[in-house]
């Protein structure tokens, strides 16, 4: 077990390490720990805005979403372990040829990327509050309880997203079931006013007040989840030789418009297929933005000026922009590399599946407006929404071209990215909270993003390392 | 004849690594030249310069006159490809992957065509079955069907016997066989020595990324008794060594 962790901890580094360079990997959460460190130094005046207790929400529900990215990519879609296994890690084809089961794979699997991410992410965060404490006012006792819940709700959307992918290669209605269920629960708790709204976030809640007790909520709420990932996984699907009538030719005619249609048609079906349709959207998309939306609430009670709508369409077009990251991830690029095709025909192609999913984007602004009851600013939001999602895809293909979901580990292309699409939303959210009208203004992203695209499309032809 | 591949002083470095390492070749239109060498000697390497997937790091190439590192999407365009890893895309149906690759190379009829390929390869009954369900055999054979399915005039293939029962062999090399007959050229890479002695007119030995003999099959013959033992010697591992 050991061994094997260890050697899966080397694979990964070495599989973000061989893209980009040691020493570029390497400073990535060096980078995320100075980006902490100058966040934290201006807790103090953030404390005159937003009350402490919102403050800690806001971090602690990041610290979940954190968890349900690391968590969600890849296990995704009924195809699971052959997409997550086949591609991602070869020593978790061990069992064919090595006396190891499935299952003690899956654990060491699961406890490599808790410890990996865990490095990655979590540690240069509070490594970055540590640091800034003498200035920040915050006290050593509370950066070890805060370090503890942190990392606790990183765990917990590890957790979350680990059993509920598990379900679903189980059962989609299994999966429906359970989610419905815990959606119902949590309604009715709210509602009826039976238990503090925190004790549904166990980590949040010891933030608030440690005990005993809370701790040892906490950790089941983790332990529970993953345990039953890891008894009820399975790399056996019933029925594995699926056989099906022919929906590419007839997809394709009707994209034969486009001078992408054949790729983009493959596409479509790729992502049906492997369950990425519905996969994706929930685990990439609905769950963040759901735990953004509550995060936003939290904040308007503190700022009742802020148009809740515009914030939420602006990070919605943030995330609505990684849905490039799910139709490139799916399959191998050297896979097309012995057909007529370039890169830029394999960019554009993405592109364009890209453009037909954003009604996904549309349809989280609805939602938001439905909740918010402000359908008086749903077109400017929808606009932003939309806008940002081309504006930040353009910026993310023009720097890591057809591999976002490896290059984002690139320190050079996380702070170029930030620089670049940062910057542009805040100054977009800050006009449209002046006016809403102004949302529309939006629109003029579309030029720098076609410079962007357009760019890309050279910047990338012949890029051979992921071919070699 | 003319010459449908024509490399000069080409080398491809990852590196250190000299995967190819100053190769000149002329493959000849109507030739089944066969790339020989041992595992790791550059062979993949030097079809995947040859076909424009990757950029030589010297030297200059062409295929059927046309530039390697120039044009390779039109290079790609006008030959067939069996790349020796690769296999077809996981969520399409054998019947839809020759369809998607029909659509991409613009061929006419490619319904007829891809239902002549699976009767010839016996897998009619896997038509409808997705990519990833099916077996190493089966999929190799779709990728044999989908690099010929244009009927190009050269076909570069990689290592593409190996995962084929003798019963499958024997049909592919007799299609070869009759293919070269038909004025078309093949360039295969193998490591196979006997499939090489059957059925190429012509080698080349590559070892350590270097060039280390190039010549007609029967010039070989005609001094050693198997191809095998030439090749052992020219790689240094044969008892005249």
């Amino acid at each position: 077990m050991r061994d094997l962790f260890f050697a899966m901890m080397k694979e990964e580094w070495r599989l973000h390490a061989t893209i980009f360079g040691n020493l570029s990997f390497a400073l990535f959460p060096v980078l995320i720990g100075i980006i902490t460190f100058m966040g934290s130094l201006a807790l103090p005046f953030l404390c005159e805005i937003i009350p402490g207790p919102a403050l800690s929400f806001t971090v602690h529900a990041q610290f979940v979403l954190l968890g349900v990215m690391v968590g969600g990519f890849g296990l995704l879609g009924q195809e699971v372990m052959n997409r997550r296994f086949g591609q991602a890690s070869l020593l978790a084809y061990s069992s064919r040829n090595l006396p190891l089961s499935d299952r003690r794979i899956f654990t060491v699997f699961v406890v490599k990327d808790t410890v990996y991410y865990f490095v990655l992410w979590v540690l240069p965060f509070i490594s970055g509050i540590v640091l800034a404490a003498p200035w920040s006012g915050i006290t050593f006792s509370t950066i070890g309880t805060v370090s503890l819940t942190l990392t606790l709700s990183f765990l917990t959307g590890l957790a979350v997203v680990f059993f509920l992918s598990t379900m679903y290669t189980r059962s989609i209605l299994l999966l429906a079931g359970i989610v419905a269920a815990g959606v119902l629960l949590a309604t009715l708790l709210l509602l009826t006013g039976t238990v503090d709204p925190a004790y549904l976030f166990p980590p949040y809640a010891l933030s608030r007040a440690f005990t005993p007790v809370l701790l040892l909520y906490s950790l089941a709420a983790i332990a529970v989840p993953f345990a039953i990932a890891i008894l009820f996984m399975t790399t056996e699907f019933p029925g594995s030789e699926k056989h099906f009538p022919d929906r590419f030719t007839p997809l394709a005619s009707r994209l034969s418009r486009l001078r992408s249609g054949p790729t983009v048609a493959k596409d479509l079906l790729d992502l049906r297929r492997s369950g990425g349709l519905v996969g994706q959207p929930i685990f990439s998309f609905g769950l963040p933005l759901a735990l953004i939306w509550v995060t936003l609430v939290v904040l308007a009670r503190v700022l009742p000026d802020t148009p809740l709508l515009i914030n939420f369409a602006g990070v919605v077009g943030v995330i609505g922009a990684t849905i490039y990251t799910w139709v490139t991830e799916f399959d191998a690029i050297a896979g097309y590399t012995f057909l007529p095709l370039g890169t830029a025909d394999l960019i554009r192609s993405k592109l364009v599946t890209f453009l037909l999913l954003q009604p996904l984007t549309l349809v989280a602004v609805l939602a938001g407006a439905v909740a918010s009851g402000d359908y008086g600013s749903l077109l400017p939001a929808a606009a932003l929404a939309l806008s940002i999602s081309v504006y930040a895809a353009s910026v993310m293909v023009w720097l890591t071209g057809l591999w976002p979901a490896v290059m984002v580990y690139d320190v050079r292309v996380l702070a170029a990215s930030m620089l670049l699409i940062g910057p542009v939303v805040l100054g977009l959210i800050g006009a449209a909270s002046i006016n809403t009208l102004y949302a529309f203004g939006s629109a003029g992203l579309l030029f720098p993003a076609y410079l962007f695209i357009r760019g890309s499309y050279r910047r990338w032809e012949g890029w051979e390392k992921a071919f070699t | 004849m003319a010459a449908v591949i024509s490399a000069s002083q080409l080398s491809k470095y990852f590196g250190d690594v000299k995967a190819v390492d100053e190769v000149s070749l002329d493959v000849e239109e109507g030739s089944l030249f066969g790339l020989l060498g041992p595992n790791g000697s550059g062979k993949t390497t030097m079809i995947r310069v040859l076909t424009g997937q990757v950029k030589p790091t010297a030297g200059r190439a062409s295929v059927l006159g046309i530039d390697v590192v120039a044009h390779p999407v039109k290079v790609r365009e006008n030959i067939g490809i069996i790349p020796e890893q690769e296999t077809p895309p996981s969520f399409l149906t054998a019947e839809e992957y020759l369809a998607f690759v029909g659509k991409v190379r613009k061929i006419a009829g490619v319904k007829e065509k891809a239902d002549w390929w699976f009767e010839f390869l016996e897998f009619s009954e896997k038509r409808d079955v997705l990519c990833k369900d099916l077996s190493r055999g089966t999929r190799q054979k779709l990728m044999f069907a989908q690099a010929f399915l244009h009927h190009p005039p050269l076909a570069l293939i990689d290592e593409p016997l190996i995962n084929f029962d003798p019963v499958m062999q024997k049909t592919v090399k007799e299609y070869l066989k009759e293919y070269v007959r038909d004025g078309g050229t093949i360039f295969i890479s193998t490591h196979i020595l006997e499939i090489a002695e059957e059925i190429c007119s012509d080698v080349a030995i590559i070892h350590h990324g270097r060039l280390v003999h190039t010549g007609p099959v029967t010039a070989i013959l005609s001094r050693q008794r198997h191809l095998a033992d030439f090749f052992l010697d020219a790689v240094g591992k044969g008892s005249h060594a």
